[in-house]
């Protein structure tokens, strides 16, 4: 795993949003674009290539890309 | 299925006509109504359609649903429809602004278990509108597409795509 392209693959998940701001510390419910649908689409973008499945309190304690991609790599160890 | 129904930190009712100014709050908002058909910002018109749909509620042609947080502040909406000798549809869903992420998931999982007490060997067909990329993303993971206009994308899902849509969104909340 490696964050930059972690970043990347998470701003994918937005289709409105100019993410090419996108870094590992940027806040990521901090915008017009994060809903529901956004957090089930990370979700299902974890699991599909990383094979690991968030849950509602990961997403929910977490407010950076980074925290995210921490979570992803310690559940994957 | 009894109502107020009480499941995953939320209640669950049927929508009366005193809903109505909520209903219509959730509905005129720009961002978060944008992929509902358009909803004109006139409470009588809203009371009158509530009055309306109590009569099919009445007759189980549909059902129209409120959530509700545990301070029973109302906090989003959803509803079936369509109902027919085999198949139903769901939608009108929309959230409060600001509230948690996962109540939607939380409603979605309420519909499976109204629809398995309610609406037993009934299939979920849905539409989802083209532009709206990231419900398309998600529904296309259970649901298969079973045609198109310019629009909307039509779906089903079957008894082993509900089953895995439901552990799956179960396994996040």
């Amino acid at each position: 795993m490696n964050i930059e392209k972690f970043v990347s693959e998470f701003a994918d998940q937005f289709d409105d949003l100019d993410t090419s701001a996108f870094t590992p510390e940027t806040l990521f419910k901090e915008n017009d674009e994060w809903s529901s649908m956004t957090a089930l689409s990370v979700i299902a973008m974890v699991d599909d290539s990383y094979a690991v499945r968030l849950t509602g309190d990961d997403i929910r304690n977490s407010k950076t890309i980074q925290q995210i991609y921490d979570i992803v790599l310690a559940k994957s160890n | 299925m009894q109502f107020p129904f009480h499941k995953f930190g939320l209640i669950f009712r049927l929508v009366e006509e005193g809903d109505a100014e909520f209903i219509l709050s959730l509905r005129t908002d720009k961002v978060h109504a944008r992929y509902l058909s358009p909803t004109d910002n006139d409470l009588q018109k809203q009371i009158d359609w509530i009055r309306e749909y109590k009569k099919r509620e009445e007759k189980r042609e549909e059902f129209y649903f409120l959530f509700a947080n545990e301070d029973n502040e109302p906090v989003g909406v959803v509803r079936v429809y369509d109902i027919k000798d085999d198949t139903y549809t769901n939608g009108s869903w929309i959230v409060k602004p600001g509230c948690d992420e996962f109540i939607s998931i939380k409603s979605d999982l309420f519909l499976s278990e109204f629809a398995a007490t309610e609406l037993k060997n009934k299939r979920c067909v849905f539409d989802v509108r083209k532009d709206n990329k990231k419900a398309l993303r998600f529904h296309k993971m259970f649901a298969r597409v079973t045609g198109e206009d310019e629009l909307n994308y039509y779906f089903t899902i079957d008894e082993d795509g509900a089953k895995r849509k439901n552990e799956f969104l179960t396994s996040i909340i």
